[in-house]
């Protein structure tokens, strides 16, 4: 594997050839990534939110939002806008620290996991060697906002909705954290990088989907759980609980909400495509496609398309599970939360850990597909 | 061991039943999103309403011979038929006639018993009024003729599906002069009278 585009690199050379010390040029660097992937995720979020309407629409035979901007792209933005101006109100009897915690507490932790996503082979915040392992740590502090948003309403709606989604959120870690174990297993590494590297040998052919078929299903039927996506909105149906947890919020923090929604329906689509689907990886790897055109792979030029090749591919991969995701919903019925909870601790779980012990075995068995 | 195998076997199944029963689901709802949307954005664009529409009831003052027959075959008896007995010629002389259609269910029985036929029913439908009183209209207010979706320039009138060609959806690609599916009343008649003459059969017996 080539190193590919290092921009913080390139960047730091350029710093130091002004005569800034390298610590100084470290520290200036710092805030670009992390405005980028900030921005990255808002903008996602409204890209994912006109997308989901839209399809929602045609799936029902209606045009959805059609007059804010061509095609009504503007219309999240409308909407966020509402939210922003929208009177801020914390309910009398409420908790008020704990409902202003709330939605931050849920918000923070998605956010936070976006230091993972790796868009290219340099292209993401921080390569921490925990990688993955701290996007399902992060993943577990979202309930406790969601519990604690729900007791704060002191609204039986808030309090149930907030304890469903604590339990769900609970109970689908565990089998979402096994499959991840199976990947993590034959990757030897917990860095997405790794992971993404690992698959990256033989294009389509090597990645993770084929030798963890079971892994991707399981993994994805959790990140629909952990999102609270529409086969498993229970926390906030709206025909039995109003909207749940969020029932007494309004304005800026019904927005936190929102926004964390849908930031974490695109991060685990994101998540799905680097570890089952080659993350930035091209369906025919690049190092082949440049043998066959006679170009070097260390020409800038190529290193530029190459890593812009590795953003589209990634933004596809995670755009098309988020379609997935949005045709699902008006598939699925709601399931009741016994079923729930039935799904995830007898089925999901006894057959994760089934593949788990599988992966372990074809490890042993064929080190040469399962990395040994 | 081999009643466990059996039951992994039958496990085994089921998870494949459910799953090729969710992917039918999304096959059935990925072909919904080829088909083309049936909206009416209704401010500018309006359906035009079919023929046996039921909307505000027309009134005409002139026809009307106070019989209240109105009243009675209405279900709540609601129109109001004021009217005072002239001595000298000893005729009811109607002073006025109001409906509230704040009340009115619309079920046409009024329109169907009228001896005289002064009450009809037109496509008229947008009666929102700011205040409920204003739907208590007086026999002037009945009096007045409907408003008209295809005689207003700022709204794209459309058929309504029943009245489209045979095989269209979509009644924004039809033009006003496209025959609607099947036969009009007059174009049967027209049928039988040339299939009966064939016949040799004097018409009308």
């Amino acid at each position: 594997m080539t190193n590919g585009l290092d921009l913080e690199f390139s960047f730091n050379e350029a710093l130091k050839s002004f005569g800034v010390p390298s610590e100084i040029a470290h520290i200036i660097w710092l805030p670009f990534p992390m405005l980028i992937v900030l921005v990255a995720a808002v903008v996602g979020v409204l890209v994912t939110v006109w997308l989901e309407r839209k399809i929602s629409a045609a799936a029902q035979q209606r045009i959805g939002p059609e007059y804010a901007g061509a095609l009504g792209v503007l219309q999240p933005i409308a909407d966020g806008l509402k939210l922003l101006v929208k009177e801020d109100i914390i309910p009398e009897k409420a908790d008020s620290i704990l409902f202003t915690a709330g939605p931050i507490l849920v918000l923070v932790p998605v956010i936070l996991s976006w230091l993972i996503v790796p868009f290219g082979q340099n292209l993401l915040i921080s390569n921490v060697g925990v990688g993955i392992f701290l996007w399902i740590a992060l993943s577990s502090i979202q309930p406790i906002g969601l519990l604690m948003s729900g007791y704060a309403s002191n609204n039986k709606y808030s309090l149930l909705g907030g304890l469903r989604a604590a339990a769900q959120s609970i109970s689908y870690e565990i089998p979402l954290a096994l499959s991840v174990l199976a990947i993590v297993m034959m990757t030897n590494s917990l860095s997405t990088v790794d992971i993404v590297e690992q698959q990256s040998g033989a294009g389509i052919l090597s990645w993770n989907i084929w030798r963890q078929p079971i892994g991707f299903v399981i993994f994805w039927i959790c990140a629909l759980a952990e999102c609270e996506r529409l086969p498993f909105d229970l926390p906030e149906a709206e025909e039995e609980l109003v909207a749940g947890y969020q029932t007494e919020y309004a304005g800026m923090k019904f927005a936190l909400f929102y926004l964390g929604s849908y930031i974490n329906l695109i991060l685990s689509a994101l998540l799905v495509s680097v570890l089952y689907l080659g993350g930035w990886g091209f369906p025919i790897p690049v190092e082949t496609i440049s043998r066959i055109l006679n170009i070097p792979i260390d020409t800038s030029l190529v290193q530029v398309i190459t890593a812009t090749l590795g953003i589209v591919m990634t933004i596809l991969k995670a755009y098309l599970l988020v379609f997935i995701a949005i045709l699902l919903r008006w598939t699925t019925p709601r399931v009741r939360i016994d079923q729930l909870l039935d799904l995830g601790w007898k089925f999901l779980l006894p057959i994760s850990l089934a593949n788990l012990l599988l992966t372990a075995g074809l490890k042993l068995a064929l080190p040469k597909f399962f990395g040994g | 061991m081999k009643d466990f195998f059996q039951k992994v076997n039958s496990y085994v199944k089921e998870a494949f039943g459910a799953s090729k029963y969710l992917f039918d689901g999304i096959s059935v709802t990925f072909d919904h999103l080829k088909r083309r949307p049936v909206t009416v954005q209704y401010p500018y664009e309006k359906l035009i309403p079919s023929e046996r529409y039921r909307g505000r009831i027309h009134y005409e003052f002139d026809k009307c011979i106070a019989c209240e027959v109105c009243v009675r075959v209405c279900p709540i008896n609601l129109p109001v038929v004021d009217w005072v007995m002239n001595k000298e010629t000893k005729k009811k002389e109607l002073r006025n006639y109001s409906i509230d259609f704040g009340a009115c269910i619309f079920c046409g029985n009024c329109v169907e018993y009228c001896p005289t036929n002064c009450l009809s029913m037109t496509e008229e439908y947008e009666l929102a009024t700011f205040d409920r009183h204003n739907l208590n209209y007086d026999n002037v207010a009945l009096g007045r003729l409907p408003t008209n979706v295809t005689s207003d320039p700022t709204v794209k009138s459309l058929k309504e599906l029943t009245y489209l060609p045979k095989g269209v959806m979509d009644p924004h690609d039809v033009s006003p002069s496209d025959s609607r599916v099947g036969k009009l009343p007059e174009e049967v008649l027209d049928w039988m009278i040339t299939s009966k003459s064939s016949e040799e059969v004097p018409v009308g017996k």
